[in-house]
This record gives structure tokens, C-alpha cells and sequence, in this order.
């Protein structure tokens, strides 16, 4: 039935099921079928969140050091203005962390699992992380110095190779090959492809790639949007701007224009949604709080495709808005998990995953800008970003990065995700090639939004 | 002239030169007031940046500032000419407020009503500003000239943090500015701006330090041509462009000195001035 299926994909799609306010927000699909029987939904998925602890009474350990260890640390958090701890792991050992994760979070199938609870371990393979993983684990492996293989993304490709709909679509969810065709999820998954073509130049793998991107052009409206079947909640979304990065990058891998016209007509959909005050609308999430994860998405996704699309006003619109929240992020040493319209009503906790994309935001503008500032705020959200990850404990803690600091922060409680260690690694993979490149040039002031 | 000087603690070594600097030059400050050196929020905070020995060695700095081998000595060398009192040295501004005869004051914060209604009992023409809290518009308000304040660059190119550092990694020449404090950051109106050269500099802390001992001389100039009405103050320009520079990274600053190295072994033994 479409309509369950809907309903289905709603419930996994692009990470939202994980980005509820609370533990007991789980089951955010349930809210259209009335209040009561949406609470009874969210205390029956948490209680057997939690009956994850019986299962396995071994995790109950680690759930209370994880928990003291957040209390202390925000008890004495540094508030002072301008001031900055150092870590003291060095880039590369905590890089080489991040990637152990992930490679521990790879399942027998060949898929990467979206998260490891503290409650209830690692979930089944997240195709669409699974997907946009597969470039940090190359760029690793062509790392100077590292011993990365090469074996771990090529599982990846073969388990999503199987996935994919004949349609060229690939499903959204969790694990399941029937859920229905996913938009961002497609989008998020070509970037793997083209990456595994470009290392492999396996014709089935262009094969996919192409036709995922020909279906993404099929399901983009007039617009440049995408919005009804196959989009979250049907509504069109500013961080589907991802998606045009995929298909931009398509274009380029291939030289098919008409995967850069698509991209394009999605960027200047996306571009009108700028605001004066560098906020950005259309994230459109019902139900759901304006996570920072959702708009750096949307930031990273409006830079990488205007600058692979030559687009200065692009880049201009990004550098304005990541202006505002470095800002933020020096005064305060860290950035609000979530904001309400025009970077109001901050909130209190830090969604990790989101602090990580604006280090890779950060980085980016200056190495297309020379402005050192981004550079400096990339090092120190790194450095901040070190001294939350554990560096002991077993497979799916030691080397992950949880979803909130607190870790009961309300992006995705209790949790060490896939992507905020995809995240964190291509931070430190930037932060490692651009101090390594780095020379003594003149760098200029480029002017910031104010 | 009435001067009061504010100070991010009593044991403040520019304060204490800043004060002696004033008190030399005919202007006996009218009062100092300076930040609780160990209060309780500032341990919490120390404690969760540095940890346990963090804190126990801030805290012997604080309290036992020229302790051990340390005694008679002061950390910034080039305002040793200013602090020399006989055969040691001023230590924390008691002593020198013993000397001239001014009181100190310490609060947890000056921007409280009461810090701010004892420097209303104080009537300053100016204050100098030496340390201590971000200065909120009814401190700002108080004096009738102004909150004067040196800058450890040249503005408006270069304000906000790490001054010097940026100075040298983005090849904009090192300087200082005197300006009076507004609401934004380093935004104030200019009085004077002094170009310093930093080839005589071995290091970054000996150059924030000559830097330091160059404002306070250059500082005294300022209020005197002030007292005499033969300076004023210039509005920034460039204010709708954002110069503002944050706390730079350990790895950067380590750049920024491989660049005042550079200029050292070009030019070793240039006199700055």
C-alpha cells in the first residue's frame, strides 16, 4: 500500500526519525493519527528503546559513565569569552578514530548502521549515510600517512548497487529495499556513486549513477524544488540543496549538462530562501525543531554546488550566513543545537554533527576566500569537537560522535550517529590537507557580513 | 584631570604601570578598580578549562604572583623601568595606591550598579581601561570624556583578539591604537595610532610585551595632550565592514611566529620606535 509505505518512509527518512525533542518524540509518523494515540506510540518506542538495556545489561556501564561524564563536563563547560582548550589528541590519531567507527559500524551486508545506542546498540544499515560515507572513507584511504583500504567503500557500493529501484531511485529508511523512493536520500547516495566511479571507473556504477540522477531530474518540479512524492512530508526543503551538490557533481563527472541544470535551478530556489540576516528558510521540517545539522546541510549543499557551478552570488549567500554563525561559535564556544527563525532562540544543547559540517563549511570558504578567520574557527570547533569524542570503550562508543553533547541533548538522544563521524572525519581530513598545503602567502580580509 | 584606572585584577602589572605612569606625570588616579582576583565562578570556570593542577597553579599565580624564584621580577621586563620601587618592585596596586595615596577597589564585576555608583562617586574626566569585564554603556557613560583604551593593533583594520598575531600573519603593520571604548568591539573613536616596528622581537611574547610597555608611554602623551585640548578624536571608518578578529589558534600563532622569526633574521637588531 503507497500510502503505509509513505507513512514508512516518513518515519526513516533522512535521519528525521532520529531528530526528535525528546527520547519520548519517537515515532514522529504516528502525529497525524491523533494525540492520544500518538503518546501511547512514543512510550511504547521508548520503552523498548529502553528494554534495550535488559537485552543487554552490559551497556547500562557505559550509558552512566557516558551520562556522568556529560553532567561534569557541562557543569565546568568553559563559558569564558574568546578563550579555547586545546585537546590533547592530535588530528590524525582522533581521525583514525572517527574512521574505526565507521568501519566497526559497517554490517555484514556491507551497509553502514545509522547509529550506535547506548540503549540498544547498533541499528541496521542507513543506505542513504551509507551512500555520502563512501567519499570520506576514499579520501582516507588516499590519505598520506594512513593505512585506509579501499575494501570498505566497495562493500558499501555493492549493498547499494542492490538497493536501487529500477526507476534508479533508492529507498528511504532504514535497511529495507522496499521502503519507497527517497529524494534526498537518491541524492545523498549519488555522491557515493560518483565518487566509487571515479575510483573504480565501474561502468554498473555510472550506470546507477546516471540513472539516479535522471530520475532526480524526473522528480524535480518546475521550481527547481522537490516537493510531493518522494520528498519529506511532501513539502520542499532548502537542505534538499545536497541533492543539487550530487547531481552538480554528476554533471561534472560525466559532462552531462543536464544534471548541472537541474542542479542550478535548485540552487536559485534555494538561494531566494536567504534571508538579510543570513537565515535561511524553507527548511520546512514539520514537527520538528530548525536543527543546525538541517542548515548547515543546506549551507554546505548551496557551496559545494556553487562553487563546482562557478555561482559568486552562491558563495557570497554561504559566506554571509557561516559568518553569523562563527560569530556565535567564538563568542560562545560552541553552536546552539537549534535555532528559531533569524539565529533566535538558541538553544541550549550542541548538536555535534551540525558543529562538525561548519567546521567542513568553514574550511571550504577559506579555501576559496584566503580569509585565515574560517580557518581559525575550523581549528577550534575541531579542537572542541576532540575533547567531546570517547576515546575509550567498545565498538560503537570509543571514536564516535554522539548526536547531542549532552549526549541527552535532543538531536538524536543517547546516541553516537554514522554521519556526525562522517562529518567529523572530512573536518579533520580538510583541516589536514589545508595545513599541510599551507604557506606564508599574504592572506586578504574579505569582507563578512556583519 | 581625574583618572580612574580599571584593572583585571589588583596584581595587574599594567595596571600598576599604568597607574605609576599617570601618578609620575601629575595625574594621581582618583581611583582603581579591579576585578576579585579569586572569586568562585572564576575557579568553576578555570577548573573545567585546565583541570585541578590547572587551577592550583592559577590560583599560587594570583595569590603569590612573584613567588619563588620570581622574586623582585617582573613578567613584562620593559615595564621594569616603571615598577622599580627602591631596590624591588611594585607588586599589586596597594602598593602603589600606598605610594600615592588613591584607593582600590576590587568587585566581581564593574559593570554592577555598585561599581558603577562608586565610580560616579569618583567623577572621572577619563578612564583608563586596563583589564577586566566587557564594559556595558552605563560604565561607558560615567566618565566625562570618555573610556580610554590601548589597542594592541592598528584600527579599524585590525580589532578583537590575538591583535598582534593577526597583525603579522595577514602582513598588516603591527602597531597600537589609543581610542575611546564604545559599545562595539574596538569601534570607538580613534585619538592616536602608533606604527611599531616588530624586527627587534625574538618571540611573540616579547612583543606583546614591548607592545604593552610602548602603550603605556604612548598612553601618558594622549591623556596629557588631552588635558590640554590640543587632541581630539577621529569616528572609525571602514565600520560597515566587519575587522573583527577572534582568539587564534595554537596552530596558527605557531605561523604567525615563524613570520616574526623571519622578519627577526632579516632585520636582526633594529630598534623599534
Amino acid at each position: 500500500m503507497p500510502e503505509r509505505r509513505l507513512l514508512r518512509d516518513w518515519d526513516t527518512q533522512t535521519h528525521v526519525r532520529e531528530t526528535h525533542s525528546e527520547m519520548t518524540d519517537f515515532g514522529e509518523a504516528c502525529k497525524d493519527r491523533g494525540k492520544a494515540n500518538n503518546t501511547a506510540t512514543l512510550a511504547a518506542k521508548a520503552l523498548s528503546e529502553s528494554a534495550g538495556l535488559l537485552r543487554a545489561p552490559q551497556r547500562v556501564l557505559p550509558l552512566i559513565r557516558r551520562l556522568v561524564s556529560d553532567k561534569i563536563r557541562v557543569t565546568f563547560e568553559q563559558t569564558h569569552l574568546y578563550s579555547y582548550t586545546a585537546a590533547k589528541r592530535p588530528s590524525g590519531e582522533m581521525l583514525r578514530a572517527c574512521i574505526a567507527w565507521i568501519l566497526n559500524a559497517q554490517r555484514p551486508d556491507g551497509g553502514i548502521a545509522a547509529y550506535y545506542s547506548l540503549l540498544t546498540g547498533y541499528s541496521e544499515s542507513y543506505p542513504e549515510v551509507t551512500g555520502y560515507i563512501v567519499p570520506t572513507l576514499y579520501d582516507f584511504a588516499r590519505t598520506p600517512n594512513q593505512s585506509g583500504s579501499v575494501l570498505a567503500p566497495e562493500r558499501a557500493i555493492r549493498w547499494l548497487l542492490s538497493l536501487q529501484k529500477p526507476e534508479g531511485a533508492f529507498p528511504g529508511g532504514l535497511g529495507c529495499a522496499d521502503a519507497a523512493p527517497s529524494v534526498f536520500n537518491t541524492g545523498q547516495i549519488l555522491r557515493g556513486l560518483v565518487r566509487a566511479h571515479g575510483e573504480t571507473n565501474r561502468s554498473d556504477v555510472l550506470q546507477s549513477a546516471s540513472a539516479a540522477g535522471k530520475w532526480l531530474l524526473q522528480m524535480q518540479q518546475p521550481d527547481g524544488s522537490w516537493s510531493g512524492l518522494g520528498a519529506y512530508q511532501r513539502a520542499a526543503h532548502s537542505y534538499y540543496s545536497m541533492v543539487a551538490w550530487s547531481l552538480a557533481e554528476l554533471s561534472e563527472h560525466t559532462g552531462d549538462r543536464q544534471y548541472a541544470i537541474g542542479a542550478g535551478r535548485n540552487l536559485d530556489w534555494t538561494l531566494s530562501h536567504f534571508r538579510p540576516s543570513g537565515w535561511v528558510d524553507g527548511i520546512h521540517l514539520q514537527g520538528h525543531s530548525n536543527y543546525l545539522h538541517f542548515i548547515a546541510y543546506v549551507l554546505q549543499g548551496v557551496l559545494e554546488c556553487g562553487i563546482l557551478q562557478r555561482r559568486a552570488d552562491a558563495i557570497d549567500a554561504v559566506a554571509k550566513s557561516a559568518w553569523v554563525l562563527l560569530r556565535k561559535f567564538e563568542t560562545n564556544k560552541h553552536l546552539p543545537g537549534a535555532f528559531d527563525r533569524d539565529f533566535n532562540g538558541a538553544q541550549r544543547f550542541t548538536c555535534l554533527t551540525g558543529n562538525a559540517q561548519m567546521s567542513c563549511v568553514w574550511l571550504r570558504l577559506f579555501e576559496i576566500t584566503d580569509d585565515l578567520r574560517y580557518l581559525n574557527a575550523a581549528l577550534k570547533m575541531n579542537e572542541m569537537l576532540k575533547q567531546l569524542i570517547p576515546s575509550r570503550g567498545g565498538p560503537g562508543i570509543a571514536g564516535g560522535v554522539s548526536g547531542s553533547f549532552p549526549v541527552w541533548g535532543r538531536y538524536q538522544p543517547l546516541r553516537y550517529i554514522s554521519w556526525g563521524c562522517k562529518f567529523f572525519a572530512d573536518a579533520l581530513l580538510s583541516e589536514q590537507r589545508l595545513t599541510r598545503s599551507f604557506d606564508m602567502r599574504e592572506f586578504t580580509v574579505l569582507s563578512c557580513a556583519s | 584631570m581625574r583618572i580612574v584606572i580599571l584593572s583585571s585584577s589588583v596584581y595587574g602589572e599594567t595596571a600598576c604601570a599604568m597607574a605609576l605612569r599617570m601618578a609620575r606625570l601629575g595625574y594621581i588616579p582618583a581611583g582603581t578598580l579591579a576585578l576579585r582576583t579569586l572569586d568562585r565562578s572564576t575557579l568553576l570556570r578555570k577548573f573545567g578549562q585546565w583541570g585541578g593542577r590547572g587551577v592550583a597553579r592559577y590560583a599560587r599565580m594570583k595569590l603569590m604572583p612573584n613567588d619563588g624564584e620570581g622574586q623582585g621580577q617582573v613578567q613584562n621586563l620593559y615595564l621594569m623601568p616603571l615598577l622599580k620601587n627602591g631596590g624591588g618592585v611594585f607588586r599589586s596596586l596597594h602598593e602603589v595606591a600606598h605610594a600615592y595615596d588613591f584607593p582600590v577597589v576590587s568587585c566581581a564585576d564593574q559593570n554592577a550598579p555598585g561599581a558603577i555608583a562608586l565610580l560616579k562617586d569618583w567623577s572621572p574626566d577619563l578612564i583608563i581601561f586596563t583589564g577586566g569585564n566587557i564594559l556595558r554603556q552605563p560604565l561607558l557613560n560615567v566618565p566625562r570624556l570618555g573610556v580610554l583604551n590601548v589597542h594592541l593593533g592598528l584600527l579599524p583594520r585590525i580589532r578583537g583578539m590575538s591583535t598582534p598575531e593577526w597583525s603579522l600573519l595577514k602582513n598588516v603593520p603591527i602597531g597600537i591604537t589609543i581610542h575611546y571604548m564604545d559599545a562595539g568591539i574596538d569601534t570607538g573613536p580613534i585619538l592616536q595610532s602608533y606604527q611599531f616596528s616588530e624586527a627587534s622581537c625574538c618571540s611573540l611574547s616579547d612583543l606583546r610585551n614591548r607592545l604593552i610597555a610602548f602603550g603605556v608611554e604612548r598612553i601618558a602623551e594622549v591623556v596629557k595632550a588631552l588635558d590640554e585640548g590640543s587632541i581630539s578624536a577621529t569616528p572609525q571608518s571602514d565600520l560597515d565592514r566587519d575587522h573583527q578578529f577572534f582568539v587564534m589558534h595554537d596552530w596558527l600563532q605557531e605561523r604567525a611566529a615563524e613570520r616574526l622569526a623571519d622578519s627577526w633574521e632579516a632585520f636582526p637588531g633594529t630598534v623599534h620606535g
